[in-house]
Parts: C-alpha cells; structure tokens; sequence
C-alpha cells in the first residue's frame, strides 16, 4: 500500500528561484494494483516515483508505504527500505556499463554480504524470468536497448521486492519490445506486485491489467 | 554474519579499480615512486646521523693545533711535557697525520701515523698497531684505500712521492677497521716515522695535540688554559666539531629537505585532485549504488577498500625498493650528496638503521591521506539526495 498525502516538492533552481514539482498530491496506491500515471513532460511524474522510492524528501506532506512513513526516514533506513521493498527501474537504466550483465544485476546484494549460494539462487531466477541468461557474462554496454532494460527489470527484482516503479519504460523501446515489456509488467502483476508506471505511451491506455490510469497536469492530479 | 568481512565489497573495490586500470596504475605508479624517494631519503639520512654520531662520539676532547697567519702549522712536541702539567688532564697525545694526494685517482687519503708503545687515542688503533709491522715500512689502510690501490695494481705495497719527488714504498699489511665506515674508509695507518718521511715533517714536530681529559664538565676550563699558555695555538673541543659536522650534514641535508618538499608537493596535488572532486561518472556510479539500496556507509566501505588497496600497496612498494635501492644497492647518487665530503668517492655501505618511527611516519603521511582524499569526496555525494545525480 502506497499512500501520498498533501504532497508539495519545490526544487532549488540556481539557488533563489524555486520550481515547484508537485502541488498538492494525494495518491493512494492499493495492494497488487498497477496504476499508470500519464502526462505532459515535466508534469511531475518521475517526482512522484523518487519520493515513493525514498530518493528525495517531499517539501512538505507524507509519503507513507506499508505503514512506514517513508518520508520521514534517515538516510540509512531509506536505503534499507529500497533494498528490500522497492524495483526501480529507472529511465536510462542506470545500469554501470562497463559492469557485467550479471554483475549489474547482483550490485543492490552485495552490501548485503550473503551466502555465494543464495546470490546465485537469486541470479538464476531473474536470468530466468527476464530471458537474460544467455548474456550473464556480456558487459552492458555491449548490449541492446532492450537487453539493457531487460537487466535493468532484473536488477530491480532480484531482492524480490513488494512494489515496483518503472520511469518512462518504453521511451527507448519499439512496438514488439515495448509489448514485451508489458507481458513482464503482467508476469510481475501475477505475482502480486504493487506496479506505478510512469509513462505518456499511448500503448499504456485503456490496457486490461492497468487497474488505474491517474492524469498529472502541471503537478496536480486532473 | 554481520561481523564476517565482506568479501564482496573487497572484490567489487578491486574490479572498481581494475575498471579504471590506466588510472590506478598511473596512481600507484607515482604514489611508490613517492613513498620510495621519501624512505630512501630518510634511510640514507638516518644511516648518516648515526654514523656522524659514532664519529663524533670517537673524535678527542680537545685538540690544539698551530696556527701562524691564519693557517695550521706544525705544532713543537715539546708543548706536550707542558700540557701534560695542566690540571685535569688525563692525557695528550702527539699526532702525526695529514692527507696524501693520489694523483691518478684524483682522491685523497688521510694517514694516521702511529708509535708501538705510546697510548693510543682510538680503540680502533689498538688493532692497527697489532697489524703493523715496525721493523720495516708497512700500513694498513682503509676499505676504500684498498679498492682505489688494488685498481691501479698497488696490491702489495703503495709508492707515496715524497715533497722532494723521491718515492717512498710502503708494505700494505692488513686492513683498517674504524668504529664507522664513514671515518675508516679513506684512512691509512702507518709509523709516525713513515709518515714524517712522507710529509717531510721535522722528529720534534706533530700535527696536532690530541688532548684528553678526566672530568668532562672540565673540558672548557682545560681548553682555555691551554690556549692562554700558547695564544698562537688554536684549541678545539670536541662540542666545536660535532657543531662543524652537524654543519655539513644540515647543508646537505638542505638538499634532501628540497627534494623532500617536491615529494610531498607532488603527493598533495594528487590528494588535492583527488579531493577535489569526482567525475559526473564517479557521481553518477554512487548515486546508483544509493538507489539501489547501498547505505552512506556501504559506499564509503567501498571506496576506503579502494584507497587502501591503492596507498597500501604503494606504500609497500616504495619502502621495499627503497631498501633495496639504499641498503643493497648503495644508493648511487643519492649517496654522494652526502658522503662527498671524506673526498674519496668510493663505495662505503650504510649502515642499517631502520627504525619504526620513520617507516610509521610515511605510512602516516601516505596510506591516511590517500584514503582520506579518497572517501570525501565520495561521502559529498553519497549524501546528497541519490535523485539528483541519477536523473
Ligand atoms: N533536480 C531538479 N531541479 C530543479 N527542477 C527539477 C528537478 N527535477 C525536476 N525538476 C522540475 O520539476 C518538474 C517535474 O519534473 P519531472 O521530472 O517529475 O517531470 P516528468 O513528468 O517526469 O517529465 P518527463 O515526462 O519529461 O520525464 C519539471 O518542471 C522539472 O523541470
Ligand atoms: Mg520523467
């Protein structure tokens, strides 16, 4: 469950001017639901997904996620709380390039300090899901956009997180990958994933596993 | 678990590093380099001190020389009987010595003229007068004599030319040990007799009077005495020498404290660089490890093992060729901007002196900063909302 409550974000620009993101944001995000949420450019979208995923503190109001209110957090237990609750993926990936596929995948582990068996229990099953495992040892930059958002999705799932944000999926996608990316997002639905996806592809409209489609206008919701 | 060291962590600090390996190898390259010419520095000087401290300590009380116009001459033995009388002196003796030119080495070695029976100055001469063989002309010379001899064939004996141009042979008998290779290597030992016919110096005159006395805290009392007797003497205690000594040794320590402060200018510009700031790559890298789920401090785990792999091994590196490069190779170069002074410009070992301390104060100075100038940077962006660098 993903609440927003009276969400204002103001950022600093050159130091005096200030822009405000988001005016006033009330959200509610159900259990299991997939909401996708749609806009202009600079509407407010990818603001609403960093203050959910705890990268950036709202100007004022609450972000609280499964009881926690995660806009309150230090910064240590944000970080937790990414690690174990939360699938980004982000616009451009972010994935490190000159890593590899399967190091790529495996970063969010490695503070983590596991068992070399469970790394690989957890490896093998988002090599699997997202039809990756025949690049385990390719350096990402290496690989198509496709490939490359495909280890993106499964670095996001390989601590099998609750909820799971995707920015703009599709922007860099043609139409089948762009399909493709929407079998996933049903895949992940099955498995009764919490998914926000922030997008203004047409494709996203009126789709059948879309539980909710939220329009931001200049900040707002319409 | 929680106590159990990440190996993780490690590995992906070294594949960090392996990633960027023309920087790191460039980094480590000049950060031994550093270390090496900053330890090799502080051995040489460290070997040095402690043998000009061995040589001082072995120097006489006072010595009284002659001096007309300025300038040494020799001094009557008879002043001997009257120094002798003086209270508080324990001993004097006459010494003959003064350096012989080699002309076809270009070098200079000091000779010590010796008397069996007399009481000798240095423990060191103890043993040179057991190697001597009075009967007949025959010295024994120092380690770097011996060299500079044995390579223009002297391997027996040596000709000195005499100021009257004659040639005067010597039996070379043994070899010189001196308390202190800095002081024994360009001696040799002979008969005063020999050396008077070398220097063509008069039976009632020596070089200098050596001067012992019982009671240290009369020293100065001792020498002004005698410099009243004799007003054309000058009078020499032993703290006037150890301050010219430390003289020689600060001017050419003034060069080693120049190439000092180049080290560590040049080691501070890599820090400042470093401190400085991280490329919008660097930044870029942390803020995805933050967004992933990596704690402030996991990040800075990480680049501390970094820093530490990086400053540590160099820090091994240069102290180990350093020692290589003084103790076994001699320090060419670097050693003559100490030892020039002896004048003979032969090889003559350090001694090993290798004390915690300085090893400690180059790690000190290396490994903390390094890793200090490593970790800040990437705390400043670790801290920042990981939103605004991965945007
Ligand atoms: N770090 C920042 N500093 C200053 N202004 C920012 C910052 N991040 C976002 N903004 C501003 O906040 C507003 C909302 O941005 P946001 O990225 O959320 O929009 P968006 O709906 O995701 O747009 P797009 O579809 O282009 O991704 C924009 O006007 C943007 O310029
Ligand atoms: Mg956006």
């Amino acid at each position: 469950m993903i609440e927003l409550k009276e969400i204002i974000k103001e950022y600093q620009v050159n130091g005096i001017d200030t822009v405000m993101a988001l005016r006033g944001i009330n959200l509610y995000v159900r259990s299991g639901e997939l909401v996708v949420l749609k806009g202009a450019s600079g509407s407010g979208k990818s603001t609403i997904l960093s203050l959910i995923a705890a990268l950036s503190k709202p100007t004022s109001g609450e972000v609280i996620v499964n009881g926690d209110r995660i806009s309150k957090l230090p910064d240590n237990f944000a970080s937790d709380f990414r690690r174990h609750s939360i699938g980004f993926v982000f616009q451009k990936y972010n994935l490190i390039p000159t890593l590899s596929v399967k190091e790529n995948i495996i970063l969010p582990l490695v503070p983590m300090n596991l068992e070399t068996r469970d790394i690989e229990d957890k490896l093998s099953r988002v090599l699997k899901m997202f039809h990756i495992e025949h690049k385990e040892n390719q350096l990402v930059k290496n690989l198509s956009g496709g490939e490359q958002q495909r280890v993106a999705i499964a670095r996001a799932n390989i601590n099998n997180p609750q909820i799971i944000l995707a920015d703009e999926p599709t922007a860099n996608l043609d139409e089948k990958l762009s399909l493709h990316f929407i079998d996933i997002l049903k895949e992940l639905k099955a498995e009764g994933k919490t998914i926000v996806v922030a997008t203004h592809d047409p494709l996203f409209f009126g789709l059948n596993i879309v539980d909710r489609e939220i329009e931001i206008y200049q900040g707002s919701i319409v | 678990m929680r106590n159990k060291i990440n190996l993780y962590v490690i590995e992906y600090a070294i594949n960090s590093l392996l990633r960027q390996k023309y920087k790191t190898f460039f980094v480590t390259f000049i950060l031994s380099i550093l270390v090496f010419l900053l330890s090799s520095l502080f051995f040489i000087t460290n070997s040095i001190k402690y043998e000009l401290k061995s040589t001082v300590d072995s120097l006489p009380e006072i010595t009284v020389q002659k001096i007309k116009a300025g300038r040494h001459y020799d001094i009557d033995i008879s002043v001997l009987d009257e120094i002798l009388q003086i209270t508080g002196v324990e001993s004097a003796v006459a010494r003959v010595w003064g350096y012989y030119y080699f002309e076809n080495a270009g070098v200079n070695f000091s000779i010590v003229g010796l008397d069996e029976y007399e009481e000798q100055y240095k423990n060191s001469f103890v043993e040179a007068v057991k190697g001597l063989d009075f009967s007949k002309p025959s010295m024994v010379v120092g380690e770097g004599v011996k060299k500079i001899m044995d390579k223009n064939y002297y391997r027996e004996y040596f000709n000195f030319i005499k100021p009257d141009g004659t040639l005067k042979r010597v039996d070379i008998g043994g070899l010189f040990k001196g308390e202190t290779e800095l002081e024994s290597n360009d001696v040799i030992v002979m008969s005063k007799e020999s050396v008077r016919e070398i220097f063509d110096m008069e039976e009632s005159k020596a070089t200098d009077i050596v001067v012992r006395v019982a009671n240290f805290n009369e020293v100065a009392k001792v020498a002004s005495k005698i410099k009243l007797l004799y007003p054309d003497s000058r009078v020499i205690t032993k703290d006037d020498l150890k301050i010219s000594y430390q003289n020689i040794f600060d001017y050419k320590s003034g060069l080693f404290l120049a190439l000092f402060v180049v080290s560590l200018f040049t080691f501070f510009i890599i820090v400042y660089d470093k401190a400085s700031g991280l490329s919008s790559e660097q930044k870029r890298e942390i803020g995805i490890l933050k967004a992933i789920g990596w704690r402030v401090n996991d990040v800075l785990r990480e680049k501390f093992y970094e820093g530490f792999i990086v400053s540590f091994f160099s820090y091994m590196m240069g102290i180990i060729l350093a020692l290589a490069f003084v103790y076994i190779l001699k320090a060419p170069l670097l050693q003559n901007i100490f030892t020039g002074y002896s004048q003979l410009k032969t090889s003559f070992n350090l001694p090993f002196v290798l004390d915690v301390q300085t090893l400690a104060l180059i790690f000190f100075l290396s490994v903390p900063i390094y890793i200090a100038a490593t970790i800040i940077p990437s705390w400043r962006s670790a801290t920042l909302e990981a939103d605004e660098v991965i945007r």
